[in-house]
């Protein structure tokens, strides 16, 4: 038996939906980042799926393009939290708040 | 399965090949030979380099025209890209050379690289019709801004505005991917033209939009207003132009919005042909237009009135730019040939407007420390000439004429109208808006020309200019301003270009 795509959409849905809800009510800035890394994660999910339902390749390797660029924004995203955290020694969002919106 | 001819790919990509290869050489003659020099010599030598990297590549472009589609589109090669990769090197080159003077890091080799490889992103955006290029030129394009506005780490408000940029544009890259993920599994091809195959073989019945692909419309439009700083989309804009150092400011402010807006608009036009609805005032249908209206909308009233209320020049510069994204919007959403040539004229001449009015923030900033409007107080005495540019550039982004902004707001407003009567009421909106943000760059015209400097100032600035002013950047500004001038005063030059490309081009 195999299971219908519907659930495996559904299933990315909602981890994109739980990395939204993350990004948006985390103040700890690293989890607010892996939040994006769940979101992205999603989206591969959903790229796989799609993959597999057309039996073709280039969905798959998107992913591994996805899994690249999310490698690069993770070095370049933590080498901004070191430096932030050198001059403001917090990681709290709420506390970043030098330039008001 | 088509083959891939090497030889035929390393041709086309040549120009991108020769700016790496100067961001490359920059840094290493940076890092070996110039190391023991002063911050000057190293910065206007790697700014040369790198100058003359991208002055080889559009040279290339001019040479070489083209017409060319490799792989369904995976890179382009035709007049309308040449033209968008040879405005985004010409910004490089500016931004380059504005920042020679600069003293906010020892870095510079990196600097100068992280600039060029931003640019070879931006080239490779306008030259894609695939969703896996845009995403990566994209990717390289925001990786490099990202680092770019963290580059100050003696100031704190670099790295936090370069954490927002971070945060927020991982977040829209995100939800990008998101919909392009859709895309692909509704048409089954990663290839725009083929997307929109798709659409229309399923909207043939008449029936409504696939649910899948409206999410994919949305998504698509959040990812991009985010790059395009479009209300609601905006948070991070303020904080960035604020915090980054000048140069990374006027970059992001200028060359990154032109390859968004191209691209944007190619993947709305192209992309989701088909499903465009309509934004007709009172009769709207889904679709990716009524989307696009209403954030243009929004973008144009929020970004005009809270421009109003600020008392930094940077942030003030940012608002303005969340307005022009606006009016940009409503070139997109009435899609027509016609229109992508009003955008690229408007998009063009904005950028060189606001490039140059940050290039004179910077100069500003450089003598007395801060970008407030009173760091601004009496400027004409001290510095005629950059008071002249910096009129120039804020009254052709408040679209006087005969200045470039006018005669832009004029080509996008009768392009939009020209596509049918149903986007009236976003035209008759932005008109209203355009004269409200009159008020607020006249206002830091009054500050420029009436009003008295004070006593602070006035000697801080003494001392600066017995340092020496700084040429290069002032010469740069100086030709940012005769350029908006000129395509001011003879549009013709730069729109038979545009129109021409997008001609033989057949978009």
């Amino acid at each position: 038996m195999t299971v219908p795509i519907v659930w495996y959409l559904v299933l990315s849905a909602a981890l994109f939906s739980i990395g939204v809800c993350g990004f948006l009510i985390k103040r700890n800035i690293i989890t607010i980042f892996m939040s994006i890394e769940l979101m992205l994660n999603a989206v591969n999910l959903a790229f796989v799926t799609f993959a597999n339902h057309w039996h073709q390749v280039s969905g798959q390797i998107f992913v591994f393009f996805v899994m690249v660029v999310a490698a690069a924004e993770a070095a370049v995203g933590l080498a901004i939290i070191i430096s932030l955290f050198r001059s403001r020694n917090t990681l709290n969002v709420d506390q970043i708040d030098l330039m008001k919106l | 399965m088509s083959t891939v001819n090497y030889a035929q790919l390393w041709q086309l990509a040549l120009p991108q090949v020769i700016v790496v290869a100067a961001a490359l050489i920059a840094l290493a003659v940076d890092l070996l030979l110039l190391r023991m020099r002063p911050t000057h010599t190293r910065f206007t030598v790697a700014a040369l380099l790198g100058s003359l990297g991208c002055v080889l590549a559009i040279v290339r472009l001019v040479l070489a025209p083209a017409q060319v589609n490799v792989l369904d589109g995976t890179l382009l090669a035709n007049p309308l890209t040449h033209l968008v990769q040879v405005a985004l090197l010409v910004l490089a080159i500016a931004t380059l050379l504005m920042a020679t003077n600069s003293r906010f890091t020892e870095h510079i080799g990196e600097f100068v690289l992280l600039i060029l490889v931003a640019t070879v992103g931006s080239m490779f955006l306008a030259s894609s019709q695939d969703l896996l290029v845009i995403f990566i030129s994209l990717e390289l394009l925001s990786l490099s801004l990202y680092i770019l506005t963290a580059f100050d780490k003696h100031r704190p408000h670099s790295s936090e505005a370069a954490l927002k940029y971070f945060l927020f544009g991982g977040m829209s890259a995100a939800f990008l991917l998101f919909g392009f993920s859709l895309l692909y599994g509704l048409s089954n091809s990663t290839s725009l033209p083929r997307i929109a195959d798709a659409i229309h073989a399923s909207g043939a019945t008449g029936s409504p939009l696939n649910p899948l692909l409206l999410i994919a419309i949305v998504t698509t439009v959040i990812g991009f207003g985010f790059k395009v700083a479009a209300f609601p989309f905006h948070f991070w804009a303020p904080d960035v132009y604020q915090g980054a150092p000048a140069p990374s400011a006027g970059f992001i402010a200028s060359a990154s919005k032109v390859a968004s807006f191209f691209i944007f608009f190619q993947i709305m036009a192209v992309g989701f042909a088909g499903a465009e609805g309509s934004a007709a005032w009172m009769r709207f249908t889904t679709g990716w237009v009524p989307v696009l209206a209403v954030v243009a909308a929004l973008s144009m009233v929020l970004g005009n009135l809270v421009a109003i209320v600020q008392r930094s020049v940077r942030r003030l510069l940012a608002y303005s730019a969340i307005a022009h994204a606006g009016y940009m919007l409503l070139a997109i959403a009435s899609h027509t040939q016609q229109s992508l040539g009003a955008l690229l004229y408007y998009v063009i001449t904005y950028a060189l407007a606001t490039l140059g009015a940050f290039g004179v923030v910077a100069i500003v900033e450089h003598r007395t420390g801060g970008d407030r409007l009173s760091d601004f107080d009496g400027l004409s005495r001290r510095a005629p000439v950059l008071s002249g540019c910096m009129f120039i550039f804020l009254l052709s982004l408040a679209g006087i004429p005969p200045l470039a902004g006018f005669f832009g707001k004029f080509y996008l407003f009768v392009s939009v109208l020209g596509s049918g009567p149903g986007l009236l009421w976003l035209v008759v909106l932005a008109i209203a808006m355009s004269a409200v943000s009159l008020y607020y760059y006249l206002q830091v015209l009054k500050r420029i020309y009436v009003a008295n400097p004070s006593e602070e100032v006035a000697n801080a600035s003494a001392d600066a200019t017995t340092i020496g002013t700084p040429i290069l950047s002032q010469a740069v500004v100086v030709l940012l301003a005769a350029g908006v001038v000129l395509f001011g005063c003879a549009p013709h030059l730069l729109l038979h270009w545009i129109d021409a490309a997008i001609r033989t081009t057949g978009f």
